[in-house]
């Protein structure tokens, strides 16, 4: 008998993926099942943390090139 | 945005039953009304040419007028025609080849539309007493935008940007309770504590006020009616409400008309009516309402809006260089050519630099919280605001569910006409296409991951087993994403698979 398990199913590149699996790794919270190359299940109830964490994540690898500031 | 609820006309029109048509088609103002806001052009002309017709034509002989590689076209015009119950095609059936013609009311109407005559005050019965000198156009124009700057100042004011509630500082006591009960019940505003204004904007609202002012008027008329539908023991019945809307969009501007000659209900949609700043009633003279551009303007087709309220000095050559975008911005949906504060009378005022820099020469506490929404303010001046376009403003904009689409053509829109004129001279788009890049591209990176809900079927007995179930789901529709190797795979729905297996577990 086939089993039916509830939650999220992620699609996104493979580097994103790479740093949901690095964050998962902490507490092994997330991730239910890894999927292929761009998809990731996970559980529903975690989305919220795991959005926020992943912007967080993001935000310390990516430094936008801001404009300098208004010299006004 | 799929998961805010559209209010537009035509969604509204296709829920309805076929017995509501055909009271609504009774009255001509309506069927001259739907035929001119909701038809495509291929549409009407089949119309035309179906309406003097005196007996139902062959459904094949319709190809004729159709050119070859129009059929796609034809299939469009024939069912938004057979969805708005406006014409009837028969069955097909081995006997008798299918026929089309229109529905008996909407032909007699529309041709009563056209002819003239009858005896069924559909375009408004003119006043015959006599009309104060003062109310003039401009005078229903100032009026009609101060109300309805009124009702988006509220939803505006409910945005908790800064400290003074979004910049609201105008010394109006807002709209009506009606309105704003209405804004409630539509969802453009969430009841909320610890906020002065005690509501917040929500994600529709935000869609809400970018669109163009024509389509926030129907938005707020639809909730309206659908309030109306919804109130037990209403008094107002929302086939005769749809139906008064379309003769007042069949009215003069600048013209009084008699409210006696007004069925009761109608009479008690009135006041109603004024807090939306659809009519004007003078206070000393009830007898009288001047319907406004706001109602006039009801069932004109989208370009036409465009110079709603604004300077008739400007240019109107200008107009058109605005839907120029450029950088595909052409696909784009025109979701808000002309926007909310179109309605504000001003005339285009924000000049975008190649620097992200933004600049707009306006004063209207509205304009400036509606920019606030997607710009980091810096400084504000007596005539004139200055910010920034920022990544972090706009992902904080596409956080409240506005598409980035919406902030270019909103700047579109408001153009400076030094911009428009630039642009014009040099052949170039009116945004600086680098801008009008960056401002997708940042919305792009807020799409990183797509997450969609639902269940993951894994652990299957045998290859058949799973095959026969992925290739249910597949059937149904539900299938999202398998894997075949692992024999796994992912519906988005689960009910349809769970009979599935229930009943197979029976037939075992």
């Amino acid at each position: 008998m086939p089993r039916a398990i509830r939650g999220v199913m992620i699609e996104c590149e493979p580097a994103i993926k790479s740093i949901i699996i690095h964050l998962d790794s902490v507490n092994h919270d997330f991730i239910i099942e890894d999927c292929d190359e761009t998809h990731l299940f996970v559980k529903e109830n975690m989305m919220p943390l795991l959005k926020a964490k992943l912007e967080e994540h993001l935000k310390e690898t990516y430094r936008p090139e801001e404009p300098l500031a208004d010299s006004e | 945005m799929a998961s805010t609820q559209s209010y537009q006309l035509s969604d509204y029109l296709e829920k309805l039953p076929g017995t509501t048509f055909r009271k609504l088609y009774q009255q001509p103002s309506t069927a001259f009304a739907i035929f001119r806001r909701e038809l495509p052009p291929l549409a009407k002309y089949f119309v035309q040419a179906l309406l003097y017709m005196p007996d139902a034509l062959l459904l094949s002989q319709l190809d004729i007028w159709v050119r070859e590689d129009g059929k796609m076209a034809r299939d469009r015009a024939l069912s938004i025609l057979r969805s708005l119950h406006i014409v009837q095609i028969t069955p097909p059936s081995k006997d008798k080849p299918q026929e089309v013609q229109l529905t008996t009311n909407f032909k007699n109407s529309m041709r009563l539309a056209l002819e003239g005559g009858g005896t069924h005050n559909s375009w408004g019965v003119p006043s015959n007493l006599p009309v104060d000198s003062s109310i003039d156009i401009p005078y229903l124009d100032r009026y009609a935008r101060r109300k309805w700057e009124d009702i988006l100042h509220y939803v505006v004011s409910s945005v908790a940007l800064h400290g003074d509630g979004g910049g609201g500082g105008g010394s109006n006591t807002g709209p009506k309770t009606s309105v704003k009960d209405l804004l409630l019940a539509g969802r453009l505003v969430e009841p909320s504590r610890g906020i002065k204004s005690g509501i917040t904007i929500t994600q529709a609202g935000f869609a809400f006020l970018l669109q163009e002012a024509n389509a926030q008027v129907w938005t707020l008329l639809l909730l309206w009616l659908e309030a109306a539908d919804h109130t037990a023991g209403s008094l107002m019945d929302s086939i005769d409400m749809l139906c008064f809307l379309f003769m007042l969009a069949s009215m003069e501007l600048g013209r009084a008309y008699d409210t006696d000659s007004l069925t009761e209900p109608r009479r008690n949609m009135l006041p109603s009516l004024v807090d939306f700043g659809l009519i004007y009633i003078p206070s000393r003279d009830t007898r009288q309402y001047f319907p406004t551009r706001l109602a006039t303007t009801l069932t004109s087709s989208f370009s036409s809006l465009r110079p709603l309220f604004s300077d008739p000095n400007s240019a109107p050559g200008g107009e058109t260089g605005s839907l120029g975008l450029g950088l595909g911005s052409s696909l784009a949906p025109p979701i808000a050519t002309a926007s909310a504060s179109s309605i504000s009378g001003s005339k285009g005022s924000i000049i975008i630099e190649t620097n992200y820099r933004m600049y707009a020469y306006t004063s209207s506490p509205l304009q400036i919280a509606v920019l606030a929404l997607f710009t980091q303010l810096n400084m504000r001046f007596a005539n004139m605001v200055t910010g920034r376009l920022t990544r972090d403003s706009i992902r904080r904009a596409i956080g409240y569910g506005i598409t980035a689409d919406q902030i270019i053509s909103y700047l579109a829109a408001h153009a400076h006409e030094q911009m428009r004129a630039t642009a014009a001279s040099t052949g170039r788009p009116v945004l600086p296409p680098t801008v009008v890049d960056q401002i997708r591209l940042w919305q792009l990176e807020n799409e990183r991951m797509s997450s969609t809900g639902g269940f993951l079927f894994k652990d299957f007995d045998s290859t058949d087993e799973y095959q026969a179930l992925c290739g249910y789901a597949e059937e149904v529709g539900v299938l999202d994403w398998k894997n075949d190797r692992k024999q796994h795979f992912f519906v988005s729905k689960i009910e349809q698979l769970r009979d599935y297996l229930k009943s197979r577990k029976k037939v075992e």
